[in-house]
């Protein structure tokens, strides 16, 4: 019943530091099937982020092969990576990130920009988008008008306007107070449920983990335990 | 997505607007400096054309040689001749005669005392003559401050401020003393029939004109003249055809001995005009270039700074698929965007400033009370065609490369370096 999004195998990341190297991911093997809500965990500089970048072809691994939805990574060129992202995979990060001249809803178009949809099309699915954060009514303002929480929540419907089948998300609840937390997590577990998107986060988040089915603990680029965990339900 | 570009320069001030001011500047000053040089060199081109060196001149070999003496005793003969060749030879002009001659002149009071009196600048030329154009060439109509343009023998038009200097009027007799041709004593009772200024101080205060026809009598000329003046029908002056025209009209004349045989030299052979001439075009394109440089390495620093304060937003477009070339290339959309608004309103501005400077100019007579030289008094603009693109074109093109500049760091980076250098 499962099918495989993600396999890696034998991955390393290595950084030049100085006259040596510092390794960042250590021997990576892992695979996520489709429609999980998993999490990388582990304390700040243990390589989650550097995971999530290779995962979402933002980077690319030093050894060993990493396959998203498969494309092998290492072997994209600029362009091919750009396409992968720009239709399935969607990214949210920490720190909201919306461009601060456009509307909300310019702001959650500009994905679908980029896939040169009709306006039509883009307008239905950016207004599907806003609905599922429950922002429909926001979709005139500018992202200086709004909350943390808001903010968050635009970015999950830019991330999702585009239907991807992944999501990764990076630290996504940093910023946040625990209300706007759980709110945008109940969003993301409803969405990946109803869509059956693939969510996988980064975090050290206690919050987030009692969310998520499965944990990959992450220390020091290696993976140190992977367990699959009941969730709460929403 | 350029509609997308371009809501984003208008509604962010801070990234468009410093360079939308930058450009429209340096598209401002390229216009309207050279709008005024062209104004302003053109102008001592045209006035120096139309009062002393014609489009193309002939004159005698030997006069060529003495001309600043207004050597009349070395004038050109059997000139009726000579304008038949001219016109048959050389349709393209009209061939108009002048004679340049000095002396004294005198104004008598009561009890012959004398009211006023001192050396005089004369030119003659066809003022009766319909087909000359002369009064209008050198607008001697709106020029007149007083009185009238001379209709009959015996009239003369003063410079005003010469007039002014003499206490004469319109109506009011002078004397005129000189040398004729042949050297004896030329002398002649003439009516002011008006005062002019001819917006040239060294004129305003020392010359006297007069007909043609008058000289060639007083100055004892017969069948002669000191110089044969040709002007482009429709008085806009070709350089390289006056050049072809003046080579084979000597060519003619190549081979003879007599002093007396006439040559022809161009506006640009005559008082250093050829050097005005190359000035206008260099002066103007020596502007171009150095306003490209300087605006492409200010633009290139701006667009850096907007750069810089801009990773975060690469960042995401990344981040949603949107390829490193791409963004590369929308940034030079912008920047032809912001070139483009820049340069039109650098050009709007321009063009307006050099109207007005072109339609009212600024008096500086003022400051010019002494000079002697031959400088207009008024400061003017021209307005060319090539004012339309002379500002416009550098202006997108700095802008553009500017930002090419700034962007190649951009675009040079991995996507992950970049990626990580915009995380926030
Ligand atoms: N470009 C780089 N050069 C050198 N070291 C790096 C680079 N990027 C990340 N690292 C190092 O790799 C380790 C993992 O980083 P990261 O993946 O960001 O950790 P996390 O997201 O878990 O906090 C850190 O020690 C970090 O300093
Ligand atoms: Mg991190």
């Amino acid at each position: 019943m499962s099918e495989k999004i993600i396999t890696t195998e034998k991955l390393f990341k290595r950084y030049p530091v100085g006259d040596g190297e510092f390794t960042a991911l250590n021997d990576i093997n892992l695979t996520f099937d489709k429609g999980e809500f998993s999490g990388i965990i582990g304390p700040s500089g243990s390589g989650k982020t550097t995971l999530l970048n290779i995962l979402g072809s933002l980077d690319s691994p030093t050894e060993g092969r990493a396959t998203v939805l498969g494309h092998p990574i290492s072997s994209l060129s600029h362009k091919e990576a750009a396409q992968l992202r720009n239709k399935h995979i969607g990214f949210i990060f920490q720190v909201y990130n919306l461009l601060p001249v456009y509307t909300v809803f310019e702001n959650v178009e500009f994905a679908l920009l980029l896939q040169n949809r009709s306006a039509s099309e883009r307008k239905k699915e950016v207004m599907q988008a806003l609905e599922w954060v429950g922002l429909e009514n926001m979709a005139n303002k500018k992202p200086s008008k709004l909350s943390g929480g808001e903010g968050q929540r635009v970015a999950i419907a830019r991330a999702m306007v585009k239907r991807p089948d992944l999501v990764l998300a990076d630290e996504p609840t940093a910023n946040l107070d625990a209300k706007n937390a759980h709110a945008i997590l109940q969003t993301m577990k409803k969405l990946n449920e109803e869509l059956n998107t693939t969510f996988i986060f980064a975090t050290h988040d206690e919050k987030v983990m009692g969310y998520l089915n499965r944990l990959i603990h992450l220390e020091d680029g290696k993976v140190a335990k992977d367990e699959i965990v009941t969730a709460k339900t929403v | 997505m350029i509609k997308f570009i371009f809501k984003a320069i208008l509604r962010d001030k801070n990234r468009s607007l410093l360079p939308v001011i930058v450009v429209a500047i340096g598209v401002f000053l390229t216009i309207a400096l050279s709008g005024y040089i062209s104004g302003m060199l053109g102008d001592i081109v045209e006035q120096t054309a139309r009062f002393q060196t014609g489009h193309v001149k002939v004159i005698s070999k030997a006069y060529a040689e003495n001309i600043d003496q207004l050597p009349n005793d070395l004038a050109l003969l059997g000139i009726a001749k000579l304008h038949e060749e001219l016109n048959a030879d050389y349709p393209d002009y009209t061939w108009v005669n002048r004679i340049k001659f000095g002396g004294i002149i005198d104004v008598p009071g009561e009890n012959d005392v004398s009211k006023g009196q001192g050396p005089a600048m004369g030119i003659a030329i066809e003022i009766f003559s319909k087909n000359s154009g002369e009064v209008k060439r050198l607008n001697l109509v709106n020029s007149l401050l007083s009185g009238k343009i001379p209709v009959k023998s015996g009239e003369v038009l003063l410079g005003y401020e010469f007039a002014d200097k003499l206490h004469v009027k319109v109506g009011d007799e002078l004397t005129f003393m000189g040398n004729t041709m042949n050297g004896s004593i030329a002398f002649a009772v003439f009516t002011v029939s008006g005062t002019i200024r001819f917006g040239n101080t060294a004129m305003d205060k020392g010359t006297i004109l007069i007909d043609f026809t008058d000289a060639q009598q007083i100055l004892d000329m017969e069948d002669g003249t000191g110089e044969i003046l040709g002007f482009y029908k429709d008085e806009i002056f070709l350089q390289d055809h006056a050049l072809k025209t003046a080579k084979s009209f000597n060519a003619k004349y190549a081979n003879t001995t007599d002093e007396f045989a006439p040559i022809m030299k161009t506006l640009g052979e005559q008082n250093s005009m050829g050097r005005y001439l190359n000035i206008i075009d260099s002066i103007t394109n020596m502007f171009v270039f150095i306003f490209i440089i300087i605006m492409s390495i200010v633009l290139w620093n701006t667009g850096l700074i907007g750069g810089l304060r801009r990773y975060q937003e690469f960042g995401i477009r990344l981040a949603l698929g949107e390829e490193k070339g791409h963004i590369y290339k929308t940034m030079i959309y912008e920047a032809v965007l912001i070139g483009v608004i820049g340069s039109v309103i650098g050009t709007i501005l321009g063009i307006i400033v050099t109207i007005l400077m072109q339609t009212y100019g600024i008096n500086i007579s003022g400051m010019l009370k002494n000079a002697t030289m031959m400088v207009p008094t008024v400061l003017k603009s021209k307005f060319t065609p090539q004012l339309l693109y002379i500002g416009f074109i550098p202006g997108v093109a700095a802008m553009v490369i500017g930002n090419m500049l700034a962007g190649i760091g951009i675009y040079k980076r991995e996507t992950a370096t970049l990626f990580k250098e915009l995380e926030v």
